[in-house]
């Protein structure tokens, strides 16, 4: 494993909150950029919580969320509340020595915190603003509200997927906010680039779920391309079978099988004995899908899924059996390749890590610190980046401006 | 005006879904990308959805507009490598390919389970990625099977992860940061986790295993998911307080509102038996339109569920150019995704001609 520093030089001042945001910031932090996410006391990141309570709070519950910290490795903490004028002010100072700052709110929270591309301008000359909002920074839906899940629902994307005796199929809590994440890295990656080139910085106008349309391309481009919806067919395919998942010996398990082409149909009759040699070519099995179905199904059944998955793999048969949270963690690929990094945390120890999912000459990108804690780097960035004294963190902690502490809202 | 990735220069010898989302992206931002293809065209050119009454893709099309296609068997052998000597990237599908050993720039292979570990040899596949991912187990009915996403939603993840790994390594360079150019190994199993890590990470945490609870049930909260309406379909997401107040109020469901089980996001999701009859009766009352404006101002995430075809008159879509044309050889065009980002002093092109086999191979053959 080794660090990765191609970024290095590069500071972004990270707003963002829940999930999208800060896996963008988490991918550009991976690659070496100095990330410095800021929160304030009382309004921290909601992925911490979205019904704290006192209770959470002397619990050190906003230090215990295995979402958020996974997605906070790499980066510094800060406090600052910005809705007051200090706080605000400090801000922008941060912002004068930055290359970039990025925010995922509605549209109507900037706003109400005097904040906007301009005055990031003001701060900083060829700062680079990205703005994620759902729906994007401009149109008649800019200031509406959503999350992930809100993200997927609009993108046309569950009409295209499920069965169609079933309402129209999500495939996740929140799809909407890691393709969000991974576009807006690749935006800033853009204008960084444009940054170092021009000296001209830029604001970005994000659309998360415009971001999802490529991920439904399939899906849009059989209707403008042929004027029709593609068919909620669940597993089935029109151009292959077999083609679907099928039970496993044990509790919900299950192994997806896909059959190509015709040699890997030949290699599979072999495998599945003699129920397999009633079905012939493509034309055939498509004709007798249900039967085919059924078949397999009452084949793999008897099967232990991962030792299965191996077996037609070994066959050169596309198969893979189905994973859990849990055993997702003892993956034999990604531990042979590294992928979870384990690494102390403060309040809940050791923890995994996912890896940035490339490599760099034939080495994992090694994680340098876990999530830091709420405010752990005030000092360290407040005197460090903007030379305050100690004296004057300590006024700016009396008066509320930085903490390391959540508080419940005054309101 | 200036485009952001001007001046580099992108060879694609790879030719899957992967490698050519991401060099739609390196396009539409102004690099020059090149599709070096074999004598029988890159395998996208085969893959569905077809364009009606022609034998030609759409997903190529729409991959590949602004693109050039240079045919690798018409090139002569100095061309060939000055072609691939000359990029600032090249990009690979994950086969061995002799063209690494010219490459100067950044060399990126894309392939589905990266470079070594239990799976290299494994044969990849979208729906694999998903199973292995732990999300596939998720979806669908309570009994399963379990439901497989359709189309190539792995493959343009995994061209999303290298198009980062790839840009950050070429950035480096010109930042000075990286003496050298890189070799990027982008997995598409391993980009398809950022969906499923969180809940990993929560699992090791709670020791709590998430099971299939059925078609838009997810935890952790109710209501989520999608519903029918008067006309049309709605998608929902309730989960602060305030917003089940202010939904239950919508709704008029005024005694829902303060039942103390239903405060939190579990209490809810615990008692969906109760819950639902009364949602989805209610919902009926509206269309799908009325209800989003409605919702909306109450800062209530709810929205239209839009089908293909209302997805492209979307007033909010329509505006913002979501959708623009790939123009093929023939002057046909056909619509496709715009790109979903606008940087705005250096904005994208969007849509563009889609270069037939070998259309460019002259013009690089010295």
């Amino acid at each position: 494993m080794k660090t990765n520093n191609s970024l290095k030089g590069i500071r972004i001042i990270d707003l963002s909150m829940g999930w999208a945001g800060p896996l963008a910031a988490r991918n550009l932090a991976d690659l070496g950029a100095d990330v410095i996410k800021v929160e304030s006391c009382e309004n921290f990141d909601w992925w911490r919580s979205w019904e704290a309570t006192q209770e959470w709070i002397d619990d050190d519950g906003a230090e215990k969320s295995p979402a958020f910290n996974s997605v906070q490795r790499n980066n510094r903490n800060i406090t600052l509340d910005l809705s007051r004028l200090e706080g605000r002010e400090l801000l922008l100072k941060l912002v004068g020595t930055a290359n970039a700052v990025m925010e995922n709110f509605s549209g109507s929270v900037l706003p109400k915190l005097k904040l906007s591309y301009e005055i990031f301008k003001d701060a900083k000359k060829d700062i680079i603003l990205l703005s994620m909002p759902a729906f994007g920074s401009t149109g008649p839906w800019k200031m509406f509200r959503a999350y992930g899940s809100t993200v997927e629902q609009s993108s046309g994307l569950p009409h295209i997927n499920g069965l169609s005796s079933d309402p129209p199929m999500m495939h996740h809590v929140a799809y909407g906010d890691a393709v969000g994440g991974l576009n807006g890295v690749s935006a800033l990656l853009i204008a960084l680039r444009h940054q170092a080139q021009a000296g001209e910085g830029q604001f970005i106008d994000l659309s998360q779920v415009e971001s999802l349309f490529p991920l439904a391309a399939h899906g849009i481009l059989e209707f403008t391309a042929n004027g029709k919806a593609p068919l909620r067919n669940g597993n089935k395919s029109e151009f292959f079978a077999p083609h679907g998942v099928y039970p496993c010996v044990g509790e919900d398990k299950w192994i997806v099988i896909q059959i190509l082409n015709e040699d890997q149909w030949l290699r599979f009759q072999e495998i599945g004995g003699a129920d397999m040699k009633r079905f012939g070519d493509l034309k055939d099995r498509l004709s007798k899908l249900d039967d085919l179905d059924k078949t397999i199904a009452k084949w793999t059944s008897t099967k232990e899924a991962q030792k299965l998955m191996y077996i037609l793999q070994g066959a050169k048969i596309p198969a893979a059996s189905t994973h859990t949270m849990s055993s997702l963690l003892n993956d034999p690929h990604l531990n042979s390749r590294n992928f979870w990094q384990w690494l102390d945390r403060a309040v809940v120890g050791n923890q995994p890590n996912p890896s940035a999912p490339f490599n760099i000459n034939g080495k994992r990108l090694a994680i340098k610190t876990p999530a830091p804690t709420l405010g752990q780097h005030n000092h360290e960035v407040l005197t460090g980046i903007l030379g305050l004294k100690q004296a004057e963190l300590d006024r700016l902690e009396d008066i509320g401006i930085i903490g390391s502490k959540p508080k419940m809202p005054s309101s | 005006m200036t485009k952001a990735l001007e001046g580099l220069r992108v060879v694609d010898i790879g030719g899957s879904i992967s490698t050519e989302y991401c060099s739609k992206i390196f396009a539409d931002y102004g690099a020059e990308v090149i599709n070096l293809e074999p004598q029988s065209g890159f395998e996208t050119r085969k893959s569905p959805p077809f364009i009606k009454g022609k034998d030609e893709s759409a997903m190529h099309a729409y991959l590949n507009t602004k693109k050039l296609s240079v045919r690798k068997d018409k090139l002569r052998k100095e061309s060939l490598e000055d072609l691939i000597s000359s990029a600032d990237l090249v990009l690979n599908n994950g086969e061995k390919s002799e063209l690494s050993s010219i490459s100067r720039g950044v060399f990126s292979d894309i392939s589905w389970y990266g470079n070594g570990g239990n799976y290299d040899n494994f044969i990849g596949t979208d729906a694999q990625c998903f199973a292995l991912n732990g999300m596939l187990r998720g979806l669908g009915s309570v009994e399963g099977p379990p439901i497989i996403p359709s189309g190539y939603q792995a493959q343009i993840v995994g061209g999303m992860a290298a198009f980062i790994g790839s840009l950050g390594q070429v950035l480096g360079v010109e930042l000075g940061n990286n003496k050298k150019p890189s070799l990027v190994e982008t997995s598409i199993y391993e980009a398809t986790l950022c969906f499923t890590e969180v809940g990993a990470v929560s699992f090791f945490n709670t020791g709590l295993e998430g099971k299939r609870l059925g078609v838009n049930r997810f935890a952790p909260t109710y209501p989520l998911g999608v519903f029918p309406c008067k006309e049309g379909w709605i998608g929902l997401t309730v989960l602060t307080p305030s917003q089940w107040h202010a939904f239950c109020k919508l709704l008029k469901m005024e005694d829902l509102a303060l039942v103390p089980e239903y405060q939190t996001s579990l209490g809810r999701l615990q008692d969906i038996a109760t819950i639902e009859p009364v949602i989805k009766e209610r919902l009926l009352n509206f269309s799908a339109k009325d209800l989003f404006y409605k919702a909306q101002e109450e800062a209530i995430p709810l929205v239209q569920v839009p089908t293909m075809e209302e997805l492209l008159e979307v007033d909010q879509f329509l505006e913002r150019e979501a959708f623009t044309f790939a123009v093929l050889s023939d002057k046909d065009s056909i619509k496709v995704p715009s790109v979903p980002f606008r940087l705005m002093e250096t904005p994208p092109s969007f849509g563009g001609y889609v270069a037939d086999l070998g259309e460019n191979t002259l013009s690089f053959d010295k």
